[in-house]
């Protein structure tokens, strides 16, 4: 994965903990969660934001959720592929996580809709593509 | 608690300054919120600067351009409530008997970054992921439609109010009415949203003098009460949220309703923080002008107009007067103050007694809003 996006990013990893590559390039998102009060969140983080416990442990996200809204945006940081799709995903684990939505016409996006989790390119800097997690509806 | 009133309102018409600094574009407010409450500028003990990227110092490079110095000057950094919560740390320190006089400004200047949507912070998850303030709001708004079935064209119709107010605000970035169809068929930014839907990027100063109520009456006949000053900051919700409820505004608004023994019935006027439509029909709702799901109704009765029975944004709000981030909290306080004193010209909501600001913003992952301020006036 590209991980430096001077454009879009400076010198934060772009994705970090939260995104897990398996050597044949299937994608999990990684949440953390609480080992004494059981709080789970997205992305990862060395303390609890519920109970300040630093007893976290990573949680492997599903790869499956329904898509709570969406928004086509046209104006965007240099550095994006615009339009792009921005979305909010509920996954089963109670964890909202922001994401691109990729392979997808707006048109044929609905509320709630079940979409699943890929990887994709969403933009370019200097060093070449920027290649970041994204849901994408599921084919029925 | 003492109890604190203001005595003097300034600003600048909201514009692009692009060859002025941050301290140019400040000074004429603050001098005209001094001249304004009759003080000399010997009689401020301190001050509280609003600014959200004005960078380091802000305060003290706009007064000192008037020579106001040596006296306790604190910048205030809570991004679109940068300024409403500088007006509170004053308030606080008035109430609480430290200072009797003290100055209030909000400085922004956005043109710096040379246009695009607003830059936010790049330590945040989301914001390095791609999120923009148009598209948090357009995701908002799209919920919003989808769960009470607002239509495309009641949502442009926030922009057609807001702009027919600010048309008549000579301090209005905007001053030109716009009709649906412009709204509609304006360039795509995040949708639902065209350019009209979204405020614009400029620069601006406000400032507003207050004093302790006992003092005030040497100033002025006219003091208008703070009945109440708020300010939250937002849950950090790691799970599932209701984006089409603003939660950070809801709780402020029944801690401001009780702290100032008001209610929404008894609001003449309000400013509310429109920086998108979507987020104008939210605060109707969050702020008790109408039950939930009833904002378009609101606003199709022409109740939120100038005439109506609660007016909002006779400024023109965020979306016609302007967004400068770190002076619109104190533009809003200019405004109620200015309509309470019958002092609005063409845009007066008639025997106005009662006014409400609100402010809220801060695009930060797992937050409803970063922070949000509200403040009622009364005379």
């Amino acid at each position: 994965m590209a991980q430096t996006a001077e454009d879009i990013h400076e010198q934060y990893p772009l994705d970090g903990a939260a995104l897990r590559l398996a050597a044949d390039g299937t994608p999990t998102l990684i949440g953390l969660e609480c080992g004494d009060c059981g709080t789970k969140a997205f992305p990862p983080a060395p303390v609890c934001p519920e109970c300040m416990s630093e007893n976290v442990g990573d949680l492997e996200l599903s790869d499956r959720g329904s898509l709570y809204t969406w928004s086509v945006v046209h104006v965007a940081p240099r550095g994006w592929n615009v339009p792009y799709i921005s979305g909010y995903v509920d996954l089963p684990e109670g964890v909202r996580v922001f994401a691109h939505i990729v392979g997808a016409d707006p048109a044929e996006l609905e509320m709630d809709m079940d979409v699943e989790l890929t990887t994709a390119v969403l933009g370019a800097n200097e060093n070449g593509p920027v290649e970041s997690y994204a849901f994408t509806p599921v084919k029925a | 608690m003492r109890e604190v009133s203001v005595i003097g309102v300034g600003m600048i018409p909201f514009a692009k300054y692009r060859e002025k600094t941050l301290a140019e574009i400040g000074w004429p407010a603050v001098k005209a919120a001094i001249e304004d409450a009759g003080v000399d500028k010997k009689d401020i003990e301190a001050a509280y600067c609003g600014s959200a990227l004005g960078g380091m110092m802000s305060g003290q490079r706009v007064l000192k351009q008037l020579g106001i110095t040596g006296l306790p000057i604190t910048n205030v950094e809570n991004a679109c409530s940068s300024s409403s919560s500088a007006f509170r740390q004053a308030y606080i320190a008035v109430a609480a008997g430290v200072y009797d006089v003290v100055l209030v400004l909000g400085v922004e200047k956005l043109t710096k970054f040379g246009g695009g949507t607003l830059p936010l912070e790049k330590e945040d998850f989301e914001v390095t992921h791609g999120l923009v303030m148009p598209a948090l709001y357009g995701m908002r708004a799209r919920r919003y439609m989808h769960d009470y079935g607002l239509t495309k064209e009641q949502l442009a119709s926030v922009a057609v109010k807001a702009h027919k107010h600010g048309a008549k605000n000579e301090d209005a970035q905007y001053r030109n009415e716009v009709t649906l169809e412009e709204v509609m068929n304006a360039r795509e930014i995040a949708d639902p949203f065209t350019l009209l839907h979204c405020c614009p990027s400029g620069d601006g100063a406000s400032a507003v003098v207050i004093a302790s109520a006992e003092k005030a009456r040497q100033f002025t006949t006219k003091p208008v009460r703070v009945a109440c000053s708020e300010v939250n900051s937002g849950k950090y919700m790691t799970g599932f949220r209701d984006m089409t409820t603003p939660e950070i505004t809801v709780r402020g608004a029944k801690q401001a309703y009780e702290e100032a023994a008001i209610g929404p019935d008894d609001v003449d006027v309000a400013e509310v923080h429109d920086a998108f439509t979507i987020a104008e029909l939210l605060y109707y709702e969050a702020l008790g002008f109408c039950g939930k799901g009833e904002a378009a109704r609101l606003l199709e009765d022409g109740e939120t107009s100038i005439g109506g029975r609660i007016p909002v944004n006779p400024s023109g709000g965020l979306l016609s007067k302007g967004h400068p981030i770190g002076a619109t909290g104190t533009a809003q306080i200019v405004e109620i103050v200015r309509q309470l004193r019958g002092q609005a010209g063409n845009r007066q909501v008639d025997g106005a007694k009662v006014g409400l600001t609100h402010c809220t913003g801060g695009g930060i992952s797992g937050f409803d809003h970063g922070a949000c301020s509200i403040h009622m006036f009364s005379v």
